[in-house]
């Protein structure tokens, strides 16, 4: 086979583009869980009961979030009409708001 | 020389930290060129910015939960407790970013990236997110171990008057 001389595929994977999908959601949910849980001391409350401490739950709902949702648009190709480059510009774009997110908030709330 | 359990965890998580920012770094260099001949390498790579992420995560959150609290109301005392306030806060909600895009990794190198210009485009992206995240993290770690630093100078300081 030779790779310089095949079609480029302009297309992700079923798995590829669920997970992708999956990170964007997974993502902002963490900004959106760090923001309430500072802003909402019972809710804090609530997840340190969980788990002993409410940062260990955090991580976990996260991580589980991210998985399950993973999983779910895999199997369902929900992710598969959305357009490549739209869902890497959407990664590099959910990291960017996210992350200025968190640090704004810790710097001025 | 006596190096304490939490002193061996904390170097642990930074060197964690440190391999899955450069094996990172190695999944884009490799994505660049990216060929049938060097696939294998990028699942290696991936792999390995995925697993040291983890032992990060592992490392870094036992000793946030079993050691930082003392060194955090040390840091809150000292002359710059936004070392806590600002660069903890955002550190322990920005790793979990990280995190999430070190597990896509492995995921999305599956594609055939040697013929498929999407899928290089959203490795490169993704791996060049980890590394930036990833030294902003770093960083933080030292400026938060130089907030608890200038705490205890001032304390000694202090007790030298």
């Amino acid at each position: 086979m030779n790779s310089a001389t095949d079609p480029e595929s302009a297309k992700l994977t079923a798995a590829t583009s669920g997970f992708v999908l999956a990170a964007i959601i997974a993502v902002l949910f963490n900004t959106g869980l760090a923001w309430a849980r500072d802003a909402y001391a019972p809710l804090n409350a609530i997840m340190k009961s969980l788990t002993g401490n409410p940062w260990i739950a955090h991580g976990v709902a996260v991580l589980v979030l991210f998985g399950g949702l993973g999983f779910i648009f895999s199997k369902t190709g929900a992710a598969e009409r959305v357009d490549a480059n739209r869902l890497t510009q959407g990664l590099i774009g959910s990291v960017a708001i996210a992350g200025l997110g968190l640090a704004v908030w810790f710097a001025f709330v | 020389m006596s190096i304490s359990t939490s002193d061996a965890i904390l170097l642990a998580h930074a060197a964690f930290g440190i391999t899955g920012c450069l094996a990172a770094l190695w999944v884009f260099v490799e994505t660049l060129n990216a060929q049938p001949e060097n696939a294998g390498r990028i699942r290696i790579a991936a792999l390995l910015t995925a697993l040291s992420v983890a032992g990060a995560w592992i490392c870094g959150g036992y000793w946030y939960v079993h050691f930082y609290p003392a060194e955090k109301a040390l840091i809150l005392q000292g002359p710059w407790p936004f070392a806590h306030n600002l660069f903890m806060e955002t550190k322990e909600h920005l790793f979990f970013i990280t995190a999430i895009l070190a597990f896509l990794l492995p995921v999305i190198i599956r594609d055939k990236l040697y013929s498929s210009a999407a899928a290089r485009k959203l490795v490169l992206s993704v791996a060049a997110l980890i590394v930036i995240t990833a030294l902003a993290l770093e960083g933080a770690g030292a400026v938060i171990e130089h907030g608890a630093k200038l705490a205890l100078l001032r304390g000694g300081a202090k007790g030298t008057q």
